[in-house]
């Protein structure tokens, strides 16, 4: 940093911290951030129904990373020590759905896109352990997974399919065939926390069918259906240490209103040297249906934006307004860097700011979610990490794109307008509006607003279904690419900004 | 009166950038209407949604304009330091303000009536590839959701007035005339009580006024259509007297 | 550096308008320079052309021989009063004198210290927005001296004082040129400058009309005219006339010659007998021979 650059900076952080009006400006924002995020946190409960006693809501349980996962399937299996295989036929697979549209009427045989069935080993019955399968599913063809968000495609089509797991040590490798004489690798998944003592079996798994539908006042209304999946195993063959008889376990089963009872039982029937095994649920990391992101304590920042942009367009339309510019000019002649100091102080201030009330914000609201019975999905430190400091960085990017649209307007009502026009607008739309959601997704991919996808914390799985809206939380954009797409209009704004400062007279 | 409201007429023609943000007004107000009127579907060939809401969906985008023109038209005098010539020329305050505000809304209501013929005659444009019925010019609800929006637009612009007169300075004015009409009804989702959603949500201008455009289902809407509108010109009276009371007590 | 501006050939344009045509002239150290012309002459343009503000269309303007905006902490090369009303109104005098500091590489002492030497202790730390046109004319003029430079340019600083505001920026300017600075005034009032200016670059429509000391400028002004107060009207008319003047009737008894100098009036008047009570050499006043010389530069503004 030039000795100039440093004199010019210094120059504009005396200019802004001695505006009461601007320091104030940016205070409130920062306490909009936890006082909206407390309103909400309080505002909101959460409890379930229990035989008609309102009890706490039971939770996801959670993967070996630590993140909320759906463990639901019908498990036929034996115990395994050490290593082995277990080969299998998938003879059939078939299933019902039931009430599709349009009329939501009638109970439909057939299989959704997701449904699976194949062979597992896992740590145990305990829903949310560790574990590799490969399945064939119903319109992805032969998948090997594992730990709930691995996924390698193998070979498209479904049933009848040979498919072979091979457990050696912590490696896991899935095989197919289609004649059960020529295999392919489908994939290997390193399993490190895998004990000697595994389940070995067959399993069969259907996710729910989701039904979508948009609300004239915005929002969306989401309906997820039951469905089943039926697989015919044959020649099915264990390898290795394995012990005991074949047993059954309706993995993660929801419990029923009536005492012992469970909700849509699995079930499996031995047949010949095989099973037919029946089941619903999925196994899968659990989307923003199964819980709170950490996010939505931080609603409070689109109102703290409004504040940063004026904030940030005063800061140098008030120049404007006042001639007060060209004493800035002569006293610092070269407008860039003039500039330049401006964007760094307004980011930097507007970062700082962003960051305490981010950093107060998500761990309070998420206690205060929890203590009113709501199920605060959980992400990684480094998530949460990149949630708080991403919004702060996406504050001070709008800031820096406010300021150059101040120095492009020289007006402050024109660039106010048309900073939230380019921030909020498309978002607010996008969100809570009326807007088809194909034309959503797009606004949140082209506009300045696709960098709200840095707070996103529940990643979006291409082997979920799940409705992966705006509404529900999901933007189109990974968390930094969206935050890319901002900084590359607030880049933009300051080239333009940089142009127009330099060309002629003030 | 009638010189106030000409000297206002005289001032606003003469800003720069009026004529523009009209025109702008009414290109949106069309143009969004007719992207969402052309992106409506029938799924499993139920056509179950508010095509006349769709279709004059613009106004939520064009509504901008229309409060940036308002606050323009008080602020801009703020700014040049012209407020005060113009309350020595009208020492009234009170006709200063009325005759201001029944300027702008009277652009405002021209801007909104061509926008709302210009949307309507783009669905009927539009509407019939959809599989939806085309607006009609006699249908009950349809009239009445045409005939609010331009009102809701005409009120959007006196809440604008009212607010640009009460804060002073145009930049911050604006954006709290956005964040009342954007943000007010995030304030709604926050809150999980259905009874408090539902209050809140009709307390929002925007939600509140826009229910005038409902054509299907306006028995489930947190408040009537007529009532909705009712909110919202009782945000832009208590904007309209909060400036005016401002204006008075200040020098 | 030389505490000098040169400004050569400036040519500028604002549409139709010739703002500046043909801009030319120096200011040198150890002396307060008026820069005088009625309003739209081209000072202000002029100076910020000096500060590097506008851009000429043609010419340029170097301060101690170098382009503005080619300085590094141009403040201490130039200290400027552009126009005293461009202020935060929310910001004090102080902080506004404090940014300007920092931008130079300069500390709170240096404020302190200007702030003192304008008088402006009991106000520094209000509000500049309540701040009456002479306190903002002071920060103003304090703003111009934060860097101790060796050249100041001020424009009309004059406006809206009192006349103890004045009499103190007379004294500061005369003084500020006595430590060897160079010290250019702007005003469209010729009075404001008598007795402080030196030296006058007397401008209109653009261009410079005259580039000259001040006595000299009330000398070219007031060449050749004596007044005479007189018994015998008709009798002096005569015996001037006769010697080649101009006169004229200017009173009951007092004519007034032209192209004659006081010496030789009062040898003719002798030599032709006539009575006379008074010969009076006339001097012009600055004001006079100011308006004489843009006279010009007005007439074409009102046919303009």
């Amino acid at each position: 940093m030039s000795a100039g650059f440093a004199r010019a900076l210094r120059a504009e952080w005396t200019k802004f911290r001695t505006v009461r009006g601007w320091v104030l400006g940016t205070l409130a924002a920062a306490l909009l951030v936890p006082l909206l995020g407390v309103i909400g946190a309080s505002a909101s409960s959460a409890s379930c129904d229990k035989a008609g006693v309102e009890v706490a809501c039971p939770e996801p349980p959670l993967g070996p990373d630590g993140r909320a996962v759906r463990d639901e399937f019908f498990f036929v299996h034996r115990t395994l020590d050490g290593d082995g295989s277990i080969t299998v036929r998938l003879a059939s697979m078939s299933g019902i759905i039931t009430y599709p549209p349009p009329d939501h009427d009638r109970i439909v045989p057939g299989l959704v896109p997701w449904a699976k069935a194949g062979v597992i080993v896992k740590d145990g019955t305990e829903p949310g352990s560790s574990y590799a399968a490969v399945m064939v599913t119903g319109e992805h063809g032969v998948r090997m997974q594992h730990d709930y968000t691995g996924d390698v495609a193998g070979r498209p089509g479904g049933a009848p399919r040979w498919l072979r797991l091979v457990r050696a040590g912590p490696l896991l490798t899935g095989y197919e065939s289609a004649d059960g004489q020529e295999w392919a690798e489908v994939g290997t998944a390193r399993l490190p926390g895998l004990p000697e003592r595994v389940e070995i079996g067959l399993f069969a798994a259907s996710p729910g069918d989701l039904t979508v539908k948009q609300s004239d006042l915005g929002g969306i209304i989401e309906q997820a259906r039951f469905t089943e999946t039926t697989a015919r195993f044959e020649q099915v063959e264990v390898e290795g240490a394995a012990s005991g008889e074949w047993r059954h376990t309706d993995v993660g089963a929801t419990p029923g209103i009536a005492p012992g009872e469970i909700h849509h039982p699995g079930h499996a029937e031995k047949s010949g040297d095989g099973f037919t095994v029946t089941g619903s649920g999925d196994i899968a990391p659990a989307g923003t249906d199964s819980g709170m992101p950490v996010e939505l304590t931080l609603t409070g920042v689109l109102f703290a934006l409004v504040a940063v942009v004026v904030v940030a367009v005063l800061y140098v339309t008030a120049e404007y307004r006042r001639g007060l510019v060209r004493t800035t000019l002569a006293a610092t002649p070269r407008r860039g860097r003039v500039l330049a100091a401006k964007a760094v102080v307004i980011g930097a201030v507007v970062f700082a700011a962003g960051l305490a009330a981010c950093a107060v914000t998500v761990p309070v609201g998420k206690r205060l979610l929890r203590g009113d019975g709501n199920y605060v999905l959980p992400v990684p430190a480094l998530t949460e990490l990149r949630v708080i400091a991403g919004v702060a960085a996406l504050l001070a990017l709008a800031a820096v794109l406010a300021l150059a649209l101040g120095v492009l307007f020289r007006r402050s009502a024109a660039a106010v307008v048309t900073a939230l026009a380019l921030i909020l607008l498309p978002h607010v739309l996008a969100v809570v509006s009326v807007l088809p959601v194909g034309l959503s997704l797009w606004l949140l991919r082209v506009t300045p607003a696709a960098g709200f996808a840095v707070q996103q914390s529940i990643p979006e799985y291409p082997q979920v279904l799940d409705l992966y809206v705006p509404q529900a939380g999901y933007y189109p954009l990974p968390p930094w690419a969206g935050l890319a797409v901002l900084g590359g209009y607030a880049a933009l704004a300051l080239g333009l900004a940089a142009v127009r400062l330099n060309r002629g007279d003030v | 009166m009638s010189r106030a409201l000409r000297a206002e007429w005289t001032k606003l023609r003469t800003l720069r950038g009026t004529g523009w943000l009209l025109l702008l007004a009414v290109v949106l107000t069309v143009a969004v209407g007719a992207v969402l009127a052309a992106t409506l579907t029938c799924p499993w060939g139920r056509c179950t949604r508010d095509s006349v809401r769709l279709a004059f969906g613009g106004l939520q985008v064009s509504q901008a304009c229309v409060a940036l023109l308002a606050v323009l038209a008080v602020g801009g005098e703020y700014g040049s330091g012209m407020i005060a010539t113009t309350l020595t020329a009208i020492p009234r305050r009170g006709r200063m303000l009325a005759a201001k505000a029944a300027v702008v809304a009277g652009l405002s209501a021209v801007a909104a009536v061509v926008g709302v013929l210009g949307s309507a005659l783009a669905a009927r444009l539009i509407l019939p590839g959809t599989g939806y019925p085309v607006p009609s010019p006699v249908d009950g609800p349809t009239v009445r959701a045409a005939a609010g929006s331009v009102l809701y637009l005409v009120l959007v612009a006196l809440l604008a007035v009212g607010i640009a007169m009460a804060v002073r300075d145009s930049g911050v004015s604006i954006a709290v005339v956005l964040g009342l009409l954007y943000l007010f009804p995030l304030l709604a989702s926050l809150v999980t009580d259905p009874g408090w959603h539902r209050f809140l949500w009709s307390l929002a201008p925007m939600n509140a006024g826009l229910a005038v455009q409902t054509t299907v289902n306006v028995a489930s809407l947190p408040i009537g259509p007529w009532a909705g509108l009712g909110v919202l010109a009782a945000w832009a009276a208590a904007a309209l007297l909060g400036g005016w009371l401002l204006l008075r007590a200040r020098d | 550096m030389k505490a000098t501006i040169e400004v050569t050939g400036l040519r500028k344009r604002f549409g139709r308008n010739v703002a500046l045509d043909g801009m030319t002239f120096a200011v040198r150290p150890g002396r307060v320079t008026g820069f005088v012309g009625p309003n739209g002459a081209g000072k202000s343009t002029t100076m910020r052309v000096v500060l590097g503000l506008d851009v000429p269309d043609e010419g340029e303007a170097l301060v101690g021989g170098r382009p503005y905006r080619s300085l590094e902490a141009p403040l201490t090369h130039v200290g400027a009063l552009l126009d005293a009303g461009a202020l935060q109104p929310s910001r004090t005098g102080r902080d506004h004198l404090l940014w300007l500091a920092h931008s130079q590489g300069l500390g709170k002492r240096r404020v302190d210290e200007v702030i003192g030497q304008v008088g402006l202790d009991a106000v520094a730390r209000r509000r500049a927005g309540g701040y009456s046109l002479g306190m903002r004319q002071r920060l103003g003029i304090a703003a111009a001296l934060l860097g101790d430079p060796p050249v100041l340019m001020l424009d009309e600083p004059f406006n809206g004082l009192d006349p103890d505001g004045i009499r103190w920026i007379r004294g500061l300017l005369r003084s500020l040129a006595a430590e060897g600075r160079a010290v250019l005034v702007s005003s469209h009032l010729m009075s404001e400058l008598e007795d402080t200016a030196g030296q006058l670059v007397v401008v209109g429509r653009g261009r410079v009309l005259a580039d000259l000391g001040v006595a000299e400028l009330i000398e070219t002004a007031s060449r050749g005219r004596v007044t005479v107060r007189t018994t015998a009207r008709a009798q002096a008319m005569e015996v001037l006339v006769g010697a080649g003047a101009v006169v004229a009737v200017t009173g009951a008894d007092t004519v007034t010659a032209s192209g004659l100098v006081a010496g030789r009036v009062v040898e003719l008047l002798n030599g032709g007998g006539v009575p006379f009570s008074e010969v009076t050499a006339h001097r012009a006043t600055l004001e006079e021979a100011y308006m004489e010389l843009t006279r010009d530069a007005l007439e074409f503004e009102a046919a303009g």
